[in-house]
This record gives structure tokens, C-alpha cells and sequence, in this order.
């Protein structure tokens, strides 16, 4: 069962896996295939069934016919005999003594030879009369042997009819033909009718044409008839195959054989009175049983049933298959990674709405990876901005110019801290190919650049952090707290003139991760910090920019609050969220 | 002896500058520095400086700004411009505006010393400008001036060649004019008439940044130097000594 299972689910697996003209073209196989099976099916099965049964009894009455009609000609041959016997002529010639006079002999002759003619099938005629003369006509030559004739063995049986006739093939060794061909000899007593004594005895040998002619109009059309005496065998005619049939057992045998579409019916029939058994075997045709009109309107039926098969298959290979085909080819091109337009034309259905549906699409797709893309270079364009920023001469050259200042005034010891630490910022700040680097690597750098700024501005400001150990392992997006950081220096701080504090707190608070950037210099007020945020300044694009790589980074827009007192304080706080997917926060257990 | 006046927000630069320039054998002598434009307006009057190195990114008031401000009110003043490649586009904004030289930070010696030799000879080849003698005349303009300065001490472009030139009189001899009258220079007046209202300012609370701004000198910085030096005490102190109480 098990097993059965798997090779319908194999099937079904095979054939959903075959491409849409595969499945019409196995669709339509099927169909035509269980069509013709079912056709024959009904022409075997009930067809077949109902015309062998037909066939049979016809067969059945054929035979009868043939033997009414031998019967028919042994009846006229009685009536030839019958006249015979009373043309006066003959019966003179019988009763009289005929060695006497030459006359009666010519006579009956005459008699017997006009009488004979009117008959077919007649091959000769012999009177033999009891004193021993005897008279013949014949139209062949036939041979008598008259020992046989008068051995009274041969003749008793003859005696006994008493006025009824034998029939005896070849007369039972009496009569021949030279060519051999078998005679029917038809005999019978001659009595006197006055006395009813016997006067002599009649043969009339009969041809073959009397059997033959008894089927010859019904041969034909995988026929064939012969006839057979059982203690003889065949005659003249061919033999019949009768399929196992033993010919005389009983008055009328059947039995038919062969295939399905080429039956055969073999018969025997013994013919009543006779000693002959008629042979019949027909091969049965399906025209014989089928009128031509017939077979034609079947003939146009089924033709009608393909062609509608066809044209319904055309139907599909036009208007679905070949369309769906050449959209699938078309839309093929997209795995070479171009998303373009399908330019093929297709009619105005399902299929061609299809098309029209897919183009809106990738439409649609190529516009979101537009965007995509965009955003991504605006990414990367602000990466570099920050870093173009810094790299820039101003604040390279400004430190560089503070440590020349150092190194002359002979501070030997800051001068090698401050080119220390630059190498150190430096090194972090460029030597970063991964756009996402450790919180603790984001507050090393800025750490050195305040150290660097302070050279610079030592009266300005002071720097403080309060970092949570455990969060500076997670992965934020590089190059974002230092812009915040000179945000607060040169926005908060300096235009104060007063010295000031920028503190970097970072810790966790209600699943986010928070980054702020605090400083008490001159805050912002409503606008200023609604231009920060929009970048609507130039001053301000480097924040905006970070920001909008912080969004991307945690996909999400709500990522900053800023927070400030306009000449007290201003305080960025920066938040995201700690669960990110797959990467992101690595549990910061290296204390280093 | 010419008169080199450095403007920089930065103060290693100007020491730098200080440092290694060999000044004295050029015929040079730096006379003052600044650390933003608006420290520099509201000194280049004491100073008279013939030369001037000018960063162009500086606070409150950038080089250009104040170049443009300089050439108008000092036509012989020769500029530097100092700048970084970055800058180098908006620098040629100055070329519209006469500035004459420019130095590519980071600045070596030799080209200092090279931009300095050239304009010496531009120096040397000009006439020196004849000092008109002008009349003393009486204290009626003195006291117009006053007022002027009264009502005019917010604008941080503000000095004395500023207001010589908008009552037609030549700088010097309105400094001194001023002072025959008042007793005190001009420029001593301005700064104590904006000290004064920033007291005031002081008195209410007000933050620095804001006073500074309030009062015509913009740079905290520099504000927090002139309220040292006219109360002896940093404005924080003295905002936190009037709470007190």
C-alpha cells in the first residue's frame, strides 16, 4: 500500500514538475488514449458481442438454405425420373423385347435424350432392364462397370426403396468419370404402373454443378462452402478448415474462433435424405454489419472528437501556453540581475495583465532599490563627510602648529605626548574598513581627539566620562559620538567664553542603549535645535548626517532626543535599541 | 619699522609666528595679535598695523568678514590670509575684495619670510602720505560723537576709524581731538561705555555670551578680557559676588 502510494506521489510530483506545454501535450495523450481505449472497448465488448451472435444465426440459415436448395434439385432430378418412367417410349422398350426390335431400343433413346435436356447438371442416364439390355445417354463419357451393377448386394438396397430413390457418390463403384471427377448417382426401380412389377432399374448420373450450384450465389465475402460424404470424405470441392468440428455426428454443428477483430464461423450440416454434409466457414467483416453511412458518421464523429481535441490544444498553446512561455522567457532575464521591462506583446487578458502587473512591479522594485541605493550613498556620504572632516587640514595642521609651539618652548615631554596621541587618533580614526566598530573603540577616539582639542583650547573646557563597563562592547556605526563631541565644543563651549564641561555618559535604560553627549556651554533654543536636527545649516550637516547613519543603522527614526537650556546646557542623548538581530551587542566580559 | 598685527584664533599660531620669524632683521615688528575679528577691530586702532596675517576661519567673525571690513576702513593695510587647502575656494572670494597675499597652512618660514619680502617692496615703493594738519575745532562734533557712541556701542564693527571716517575726520586726528576734549581717547570711551552697560547687564543676571553680544564685542573671549581688566574681577565672579549678598 505503502509502496503504491510512493508511485502516485512520484507521478503527481513528476508531472507538477513538467512545464505547462508538457502538461497539455500529456493532458491531451491521455485523453486520446482513453478515448481510443474506451472506443474499443465498446466495439469489443457489446459491438463485437452483438454481431458474432448475429453472425452466428445467420451462419445457421445460410447452411439451411443450401440444403433446402440441394433438396430442391433432387426433387426436380425425381420429377426428371419420374417423366422418364412414363414417357411411352420407355416403357415400351421396357416391357418389350427390345433384341427384336431395333426400333423400341432407338426410341426410348430418343425419349430419354429430349427429356434429359431440358435438365441441367445431367451427365449421363443409364436404364438397365431385368432381362439384361440396357440404354444409356450421356453428354460426358462414363464409365459402368455392370458387374457391380449386377451384384445384387449393390442393387438390394435399391430394390427396397421400392419406388424412392438412393444416392450414391460415384454409384458406390458403378459408375466413373475419366477425369475423375466424383458423379452423384441418383437410383432408383422402374416398375410397371399397371402392375406395379419391377420393369428395370434407372441411374442418373448428376454432375457437379448440382452441388455447386446449390451455394454459388452464396460465396463470397469470406465464404466458403464444400460438400462432404462422411464415409468419403471431401469431394471435388476444397477442403473447408471446419476448427475441430467432426463432420455427421449430429444434424447441424457450430463453432466459431479467431481474434477479436477477425472472428471466424465454421458449420457442418447434414442434408436430410441425402448422404452428404454440407461444410460452411465464414470469416466475419464488420462491413458486413456495419453500413457504410455508418462507419462514415463514426469515422466523422471520431475525426470530429480530434480535430475539436486539436483545436482545443491550439487554443491553449495560442492564447495560454505560448504567451505564459514567452512572458517566462522574458521574465528569465531578470536572473541575470537586470530587472527591465517586459516588452513583449500579449492580448489584453489575464495573461497580458499579468505582464502589466509584473512591469508595475518591478516598477515598483527597481524604485525601492533606487532608493535603496540612494540611501545607502548618502550613507557613505556622510561617513566620509565626518571623516573628511577631521582628516581636513584645519584640525591636523591647528595640532600640528600646537606641537611646534611645545616643542619650542621646550615642553619636550607634552610636545611627545601630543604627537602620541595624534598617532593614536589617527590610527583609529582611518584604520576602520568596517563601517560598525566597538562603543569602547567610538570613546578611545574621542577621547584623544578632546585630549588633542585641550592642547588647543585648555582654558575652554574640561572632560568627563561616565561609560557602563559592560555596554562598550556593543557595535555601533563608526565615527558617530566625535562629531557629536565637536558639535558640543565648538557650538556649546567656545561661543561662551567661559570654561565648561562635555561629559560622555553611556548606559542602559528600558532596553536602550544610551549615548549622551552633555555640555554646559550656550545651549540652543528652539530653532537653533530644530536646525541641528533638519541639518538645515552647514554647521550642522555633519549631526544630521550622523544621525540619519545612526536610523539606517537601527532602522528605526526615533533614535535622538536633544535636550537644552538656552545659555545653560545642552544634552544629546542618542538611544538604541540593545536586542538587535543577529548582530549588534556582544556581552562586554574583556574588562581591558 | 613696519607694524605686524596677527589674528588667530589660534594661540600656538601666533606664538608660532612670533617665534620664528626673524622679525627685527626684516624690519618688521609684530605690534599686537588678536584672537578673532572682533577682538582684532576693537584693536587694530591702538596697534596701526601696516601688515596684517588674517586666518580665515576664526569665531564670531571670520577673515573674510573681517578683511573686507579692514580693506575698507585701512585701504594700506597689506593682508595675509592664512588658510588650508580645503578653504582654498573660499579664499579666492578675497581676491575680489584686495586682499593681497595668501599663506597655505600649514605655514613654513620660508614662505613667510618670501610673502613678507614682497610686500616690504610694495611698501617701500609707496609714498608716504602726507599728514594733513587739520584744525582743532571745538567740542560741538566731540559731543555729537558721544552720542553716536551711546546709541551705536551694540554694533561690533564699531571703532575709531569706523566713526572718523563717518564724520569725515581722519582717525588720528580725531583720537586726539576726542581726547583734548574728554580727556580720554576714544577707543578708551567705547570700551567703557559697553563695560558699563555689561555691569548693568551683569546686575540682571545676564550670562556672559549674552552680555558680550549685548554690548558689541560678540567674542566672549575678548569681552571677558575687557571686563577683567576695566572691574579687576572675571564676569563669572562678579555675577556670582552680586548673588551672594
Amino acid at each position: 500500500m505503502d509502496g503504491k502510494w510512493h508511485v502516485v506521489e512520484r507521478g503527481r510530483r513528476w508531472f507538477a514538475s513538467r512545464k505547462l506545454k508538457e502538461k497539455v501535450r500529456i493532458l491531451f495523450l491521455g485523453v486520446i488514449t482513453l478515448y481510443v481505449l474506451l472506443f474499443f472497448f465498446l466495439y469489443s465488448f457489446l459491438i463485437q458481442k452483438n454481431m458474432l451472435e448475429y453472425a452466428l444465426e445467420s451462419n445457421r440459415s445460410t447452411m439451411a438454405a443450401i440444403g433446402k436448395n440441394l433438396e430442391v434439385e433432387l426433387e426436380t432430378t425425381s420429377a426428371m425420373s419420374q417423366l422418364i418412367m412414363r414417357n411411352r417410349d420407355v416403357v415400351e422398350y421396357l416391357k418389350k423385347d427390345a433384341s427384336k426390335d431395333p426400333r423400341l431400343a432407338y426410341n426410348a433413346t430418343v425419349a430419354v435424350f429430349d427429356i434429359s435436356n431440358t435438365f441441367r447438371n445431367v451427365s449421363s442416364i443409364y436404364l438397365f432392364k431385368n432381362n439384361g439390355e440396357t440404354l444409356h445417354i450421356s453428354r460426358g463419357v462414363t464409365r459402368v462397370d455392370m458387374a457391380v451393377v449386377r451384384d445384387p448386394s449393390w442393387n438390394w438396397e435399391i430394390r427396397q426403396k421400392d419406388g424412392g430413390y438412393v444416392l450414391r457418390v460415384d454409384g458406390d463403384g458403378a459408375f466413373s468419370s475419366p477425369s475423375g471427377e466424383p458423379l452423384v448417382s441418383f437410383l432408383r426401380m422402374v416398375n410397371d404402373i399397371e402392375t406395379q412389377q419391377p420393369l428395370g432399374m434407372m441411374a442418373i448420373n448428376l454432375s457437379r454443378g448440382l452441388l455447386d450450384g446449390t451455394y454459388s450465389e452464396m460465396e463470397g465475402e469470406g465464404r466458403q462452402f464444400a460438400y462432404m460424404d462422411p464415409s468419403r470424405g471431401w469431394l471435388w470441392d476444397e477442403p473447408v478448415d471446419l476448427g475441430g468440428l467432426s463432420p455427421g455426428d449430429e444434424d447441424f454443428e457450430q463453432t466459431h474462433g479467431g481474434n477479436w477483430w477477425r472472428p471466424w464461423i465454421a458449420s457442418c450440416h447434414r442434408v436430410p435424405d441425402t448422404p452428404f454434409v454440407l461444410a460452411g466457414r465464414e470469416t466475419v467483416s464488420i462491413n458486413r454489419f456495419l453500413s457504410a453511412e455508418a462507419a462514415v458518421s463514426m469515422a466523422a464523429v471520431v475525426l470530429l472528437t480530434f480535430a475539436s481535441l486539436g483545436g482545443l490544444g491550439l487554443f491553449l498553446s495560442i492564447h495560454i501556453t505560448r504567451p505564459i512561455e514567452r512572458l517566462s522567457a522574458s521574465m528569465d532575464q531578470v536572473k541575470d540581475g537586470w530587472l527591465r521591462r517586459v516588452s513583449i506583446e500579449l492580448p489584453d487578458d489575464e495573461i497580458g495583465h499579468l505582464k502589466d502587473r509584473y512591469n508595475n512591479m518591478l516598477v515598483e522594485i527597481n524604485r525601492l532599490i533606487e532608493a535603496l541605493l540612494e540611501k545607502e550613498q548618502a550613507m557613505r556620504q556622510a561617513e566620509l563627510e565626518i571623516l573628511q572632516e577631521q582628516i581636513k587640514p584645519h584640525f591636523l595642521y591647528n595640532t600640528l602648529e600646537t606641537i611646534g609651539y611645545l616643542a619650542l618652548q621646550g615642553k619636550r615631554e607634552e610636545a611627545y605626548e601630543a604627537i602620541e596621541t595624534l598617532g593614536a587618533f589617527y590610527r583609529k580614526f582611518l584604520n576602520q574598513g568596517n563601517p560598525e566598530i566597538s562603543l569602547r573603540e567610538e570613546v578611545a577616539i574621542v577621547r584623544d581627539y578632546l585630549k588633542l582639542q585641550k592642547l588647543r583650547y585648555e582654558e575652554v573646557f574640561e572632560d568627563a566620562y561616565e561609560l557602563q563597563e559592560d555596554l562598550l562592547e556593543y557595535k555601533v556605526p563608526k565615527l558617530i559620538l566625535q562629531p557629536l563631541v565637536e558639535n558640543s565644543l565648538y557650538h556649546g563651549l567656545r561661543p561662551k567664553g567661559e570654561p565648561g564641561i562635555i561629559r560622555i555618559s553611556v548606559y542602559a535604560r528600558e532596553g536602550m542603549l544610551h549615548i549622551c553627549v552633555y555640555d554646559n556651554g550656550v545651549g540652543m533654543d528652539q530653532a537653533t535645535r530644530e536646525a541641528l536636527l533638519g541639518g538645515e545649516n552647514s554647521k550642522s550637516f555633519g549631526f544630521k548626517g550622523t544621525l540619519d547613519r545612526i536610523r539606517h543603522f537601527c532602522a528605526r527614526e526615533d533614535v535622538v532626543e536633544v535636550d537644552s537650556r538656552e545659555g545653560e546646557y545642552s544634552r544629546v542623548d542618542i538611544r538604541m535599541p540593545l536586542e538587535r538581530g543577529g548582530t549588534g551587542y556582544v556581552q562586554g566580559h574583556d574588562h581591558r | 619699522m613696519y607694524k605686524v598685527m596677527i589674528i588667530d584664533d589660534e594661540k600656538s599660531l601666533r606664538n608660532l609666528l612670533k617665534m620664528t620669524v626673524p622679525w627685527e632683521s626684516l624690519g618688521l615688528e609684530v605690534a599686537g595679535e588678536a584672537a578673532s575679528g572682533i577682538e582684532a577691530i576693537n584693536r587694530i586702532d591702538e596697534i596701526q598695523p601696516d601688515i596684517a596675517f588674517v586666518d580665515i576661519q576664526m569665531p564670531f567673525m571670520d577673515g573674510i568678514q573681517f578683511s573686507k571690513l579692514a580693506i575698507r576702513r585701512y585701504p594700506d593695510l597689506k593682508i595675509i590670509i592664512l588658510t588650508a587647502h580645503s578653504d582654498f575656494a573660499y579664499a579666492r572670494e578675497c581676491i575680489g575684495i584686495g586682499v593681497c597675499e595668501y599663506l597655505l597652512k600649514p605655514v613654513s618660514r620660508a614662505e613667510v619670510r618670501e610673502v613678507l619680502e614682497r610686500i616690504l617692496r610694495k611698501l617701500e615703493a609707496r609714498e608716504p602720505r602726507q599728514e594733513v594738519p587739520v584744525l582743532l575745532q571745538g567740542n560741538e562734533n566731540v559731543s555729537r560723537i558721544v552720542e553716536y557712541i551711546q546709541a551705536s556701542y551694540q554694533d561690533p564693527d564699531l571703532n575709531l576709524t569706523a566713526i572718523a571716517q563717518k564724520f569725515g575726520f581722519n582717525p588720528s586726528y580725531l583720537s586726539r581731538l576726542f581726547k583734548g576734549e574728554t580727556g580720554k581717547s576714544l577707543i578708551d570711551y567705547l570700551t567703557e561705555w559697553r563695560m558699563e552697560k555689561a555691569i548693568l547687564l551683569a546686575r540682571q543676571g545676564s550670562l556672559m555670551y549674552m552680555t558680550a553680544k549685548a554690548v558689541g564685542i560678540p567674542d566672549p573671549n575678548y569681552f571677558g578680557k575687557c571686563f577683567k581688566k576695566y572691574t579687576d574681577q572675571t564676569y563669572t565672579e562678579y555675577v556670582k559676588k552680586l548673588k551672594k549678598p
